[in-house]
């Protein structure tokens, strides 16, 4: 009955996830885009929401209420004399009125949703609507970090406790004995899942009924058709970009009571999970799918409650496995079948070119680090290290999604792995120092034992999670494994039965020592984390990492992996075993990754899984696009550009205003920009071929790079 | 020999794909209520054609003047809404949508009632009545071209281009659906441009023709001339001489 009494319980989350995953299907239906910044959409619509309203109960209260806050920020931060010239003021702050009443804060936050998907088509998917895959996921996880940046520094990104309204208020009083169960039920979540039953049902009339429905589901499976027949395939999605939004703010504004608009960014992994259910395109699916996965969660959490619950299987891993669990299912036995739509012209992939001198760029490298090192001081020598550390990570984005094209969203969450692997295998059951709050259980094992062992059990998950990229692929896999993440971090980084006593909350890190020789970042004497020893490690394993890279690209692998970028089936008709190959990418990029934990590991004196959340694995992943994801001087530059690394630390210190969450909206803005202009070559690329264009002109040569690449073949240009 | 009252007029047109010509310096002209043909072998550039007037492909030079305005390749949808209709070359049906879908789509909303068009084009297309609920994905070959056709004459174009009717299809099906176009232009003064492989099955319904060989014009004339002249059309074909040509 408890079980049963769950899946009821289930039913007010269902709801979100079945709007949610509607307003997906109608994105992809309208313009082929799968929204990860969806959640992203509700989260800022419910911020407007509780600013209009002002029933905030949170930590952070505005004074007056009843503004709306436009989804940009003011440009140049107020500092030097900038300040004084008031150039800066472009307006984001609109005062409507104190205190407006419940339907006036609702329609303009749904107006906002609306203007927030009008922007997202005409700024970001309409000029990457002919652009490969890989271009139109980087550029809707680069919507995704914006809204979540721009939230940030106009909301100010602290949760809120909102109290809702009408019905759908946390003060509502429950179901009592909730059909004879003899289990309260929650008064909102009836509501709640009528409102969604009301809402889904509706969206599917206007696309069953209707003209505008028909020409979208006509544009959806041939654009040129529609065309033809005077349709406009961008209008119609733009129109299907403002209903999505306005579904997404929807259920945001009726959830507010249950969940602080912060939460919602991630509700996009359930409701991707409801809408692969209804293949992407059935409505009516992805509101059943939602429901479905809403009780299924709640009633494995339900289950977990009973004494023969296994202690290692917790709660919140049963709950955000659920998603995770549907996802693979359905892409199993139903992926054949997704849809997958066709454009009037699809563009070419980012160029790959492999190094001329790796040998000489890794000496310059090494000598400039060593410099740095030398040079630099307390906070900068730790900004040396998360550069270098980024970097680390990076390069295993370069060979899996820049070389092999496999859009795998997880290996941040393997670099965690590794990290959390370390901690528990080094551990010996004692205070590694004496600040710690707690010990952690563990065999004790040597540092470079440890930390081996570490890598190798992240090539292992790497390997194990590329099993079902053998079936899915493009976006479906950057799906899945974005579900992952957050199933990784619930049910391995978080479990402590499984991974130690600090693993849910803050786990005290090994205090390492390789052959004699102290590594980590922590001097134990002075407890400053700028130990030059440690930065010398983190550039050894940086310099093994870019070696690696740059020879797999000048290699066969490295063909291979490019000709299964380019097409699959050719590749395979080419005698390349795809599957074999997949499988050898998985891993190199997970050991790369995994040597980004060890580093992670070794830099910190306690950490948290909160270090390895799905944002911070998707900035990299943003940060090393706009590098140059295809290239190790692309991850070079990505680290550098990246939060904590070396250029956007100079912006934080030097100039008033520039906060992180501000770094990280115009990297985001960067992003877009890049994928829509460079096609994901980005900075390195373009500093390349802007260096052999001046080089050509000095020598009195006219052939530029883009003439090469464009008359022999785009992945044999070389860099040096 | 081109008058403004024209449906469709092309003047030293080059079109092509990334920059490239494939068609180069291209003239032609359509007027009300003729049927054209624009022959020649594969890759003669006639399909780039067609999806330059229909505004899918950008003009490289010249110009294009279809239905009083020049085309504009920024929004190719207008040029349906003015009236033109193109039977594409992969017929560009919805297969998930039903046939009666697929009409509906092409329909243009008016005052003279929708339902009128629809009839119409159901009587010129008996064959397609008794399908109207089936997926256009399940039709044959020759059933989905008729469908094609039929979605084209819904919307009562002013000016029609069909390419490659007969592609993929039995020769006695074609000989049916190459009078259907004829008769739209006799009874509707439409303008049909209808670019085709089987040289004689096309010029016993046109007025007129023009040959295309490697992006060129090679030939033209009214439909007896062409029909007499078939070593020079054999030779366009095949590449060789073209002396004497009209």
């Amino acid at each position: 009955m408890d079980v049963l009494f769950g899946a009821f319980a289930g039913l007010g989350a269902g709801a979100v996830f079945a709007i949610l995953g509607v307003g997906l299907v109608v994105a992809y239906r309208g313009s082929g885009v799968i929204n990860f910044a969806h959640g992203a959409v509700a989260a800022y619509t419910a911020f407007t929401w509780d600013e209009l309203r002002n029933t905030t109960h949170g930590a952070y209260v505005k004074d007056d209420g009843g503004s709306i806050f436009l989804p940009w920020f003011d440009p140049i931060p107020e500092w030097g004399f900038l300040k004084a010239l008031h150039i800066n003021n472009l307006p984001v702050e609109i005062h409507i009125m104190n205190d407006p009443p419940v339907w006036l804060a609702a329609l303009l936050s749904l107006a906002m949703a609306a203007f927030i998907g009008f922007l997202m088509h005409i700024m970001v998917f309409r000029p990457l609507r002919n652009a490969p895959l890989l271009a139109k996921v980087i550029g809707s996880v680069g919507v995704m970090l914006y809204l979540q940046s721009v939230a940030n520094l106009n909301f100010g990104g602290a949760n809120r406790a909102d109290n809702g309204f009408w019905e759908f208020t946390s003060t509502n009083e429950p179901i009592r004995n909730f059909l004879g169960m003899d289990r309260n039920l929650a008064g909102s979540t009836l509501y709640l899942a009528v409102a969604a039953l009301i809402i889904g049902t509706a969206t599917w009339a206007l696309y069953r009924f209707t003209r505008f429905g028909l020409a979208t589901r006509a544009a959806d499976e041939n654009e040129k058709g529609a065309t033809l027949l005077g349709y406009s395939p961008q209008l119609l999605a733009g129109l299907n970009w403002v209903i999505s939004s306005v579904l997404a703010g929807a259920i945001g504004i009726l959830f507010i009571h249950r969940a602080g608009p912060p939460t919602f960014i991630l509700f996009v992994v359930p409701a991707l999970a409801a809408a692969l259910v209804g293949s992407l395109t059935s409505i009516m699916g992805a509101l059943a799918g939602g429901f479905g996965i809403g009780m299924i969660a709640s009633m494995g959490v339900n289950a977990t409650s009973y004494d023969w619950w296994p202690e290692w299987l917790p709660s919140d891993g049963v709950r955000t496995f659920a998603p995770v669990l549907v996802m693979i299912l359905v892409l199993y036995f139903r992926g054949d079948r997704l849809p997958i739509r066709g454009t009037v012209g699809v563009g070419r992939q980012p160029r790959a070119p492999f190094a001329k001198h790796p040998l000489v760029g890794l000496g310059i490298g090494i000598g400039i680090v060593v410099l740095m090192s030398n040079i630099f001081t307390a906070n900068w020598e730790s900004t040396l290290t998360t550069t270098l550390l980024s970097i680390m990570f990076m390069l295993s984005l370069t060979v899996l999604v820049g070389f092999l094209g496999q859009i795998s969203l997880v290996q941040w969450s393997l670099a965690g792995f590794a990290c959390w692997t370390l901690i528990r295998l080094s551990a010996d059951g004692t205070k590694i120092r004496a600040m710690d709050f707690l010990a952690i259980d563990g065999p004790g094992w040597p540092d470079p034992l440890a930390a081996l062992a570490a890598i190798i059990a992240a090539v292992i998950l790497g390997v194990l999670i590329s099993i079902p990229a053998l079936r899915i692929r493009g976006v479906q896999l950057a799906v899945v494994t974005l579900a992952a993440v957050v199933a990784i971090e619930d049910l391995l980084l978080r479990n402590e039965p499984l991974m130690g006593a600090g693993a849910a909350t803050t786990n005290p890190t090994p205090d390492p020592n390789w052959f004699g020789v102290e590594v980590g970042a922590l001097d134990e004497k002075t407890f400053r984390t700028d130990y030059w020893k440690y930065t010398i490690f983190a550039l050894i394993f940086v310099a093994i990492g870019g070696l690696i890279v740059a020879n797999l690209r000048r290699g066969i692998l490295g063909r291979r992996f490019l000709a299964i970028r380019s097409n699959e089936r050719a590749a395979a008709a080419a005698g390349v075993d795809v599957a074999r190959t997949k499988m050898i990418g998985f891993g190199v990029s997970s050991l790369l990754a995994g040597m980004a934990g060890i580093l992670v590991a070794y830099k910190v004196p306690v950490i948290t899984s909160e270090y390895f959340n799905p944002f911070v694995g998707l900035g990299f992943l943003a940060f090393v696009y706009l590098g140059g994801i295809t290239t190790v001087w692309g991850a070079i530059f990505g680290g550098l550009l990246a939060a904590g690394g070396i250029i956007s630390e100079f912006g934080s210190l030097h100039f008033e205003g520039i906060t992180q969450a501000y770094i990280n909206a115009v990297g985001a803005i960067g992003l877009v920009i890049n994928a829509i202009v460079t096609n994901g070559e980005g900075v390195a690329l373009m500093l390349t071929n802007r260096s052999k264009e001046m080089t050509g002109v000095m020598r009195g040569t006219s052939s530029s790079p883009n003439e090469v690449s464009g008359s022999i073949d785009a992945n044999t240009q070389e860099v040096s | 020999m081109t008058e403004s009252s024209d449906l469709l007029r092309i003047e030293n047109l080059d079109t092509g794909y990334a920059g490239v010509p494939v068609v180069r310096d291209l003239n032609l002209y359509v007027a009300k209520g003729e049927v054209v043909a624009l022959l020649g072998p594969n890759g003669a550039g006639k399909s780039t054609t067609l999806l330059t007037i229909s505004g899918l492909i950008p003009i490289l030079s010249g110009s294009i003047f279809a239905l009083g305005e020049e085309v504009d390749s920024r929004n190719p949808h207008l040029m349906a809404r003015r009236g033109l209709a193109h039977v594409a070359e992969d017929r560009s049906l919805f297969f998930n949508l039903t046939v009666n879908e697929n009409l509906k789509l092409g329909l243009r909303p008016d005052k003279t009632g929708m339902e009128a068009g629809l009839e119409r084009a159901l009587e010129m297309l008996p064959a397609l009545r008794p399908l109207v609920n089936r997926r256009a994905g399940l039709l044959s070959g020759g059933e989905q071209q008729m469908l094609a056709v039929a979605r084209a004459l819904v919307s009562r174009p002013k000016l029609l281009l069909v390419d490659e009717m007969s592609l993929g299809l039995a020769p006695i099906i074609v000989e049916q659906l190459l009078p259907i176009v004829r008769d739209i232009a006799d009874q509707t003064e439409t303008g049909v441009l209808i670019v085709e492989q089987h040289v004689n099955l096309a010029l016993n319904v046109a007025d007129r023709g023009y040959v295309m060989n490697h992006g060129e014009l090679v030939m033209e004339g009214s439909a007896e001339e062409l029909l007499e002249r078939q070593d020079l059309l054999e030779a366009s074909y095949l590449g060789g001489e073209l002396e004497g040509e009209g």
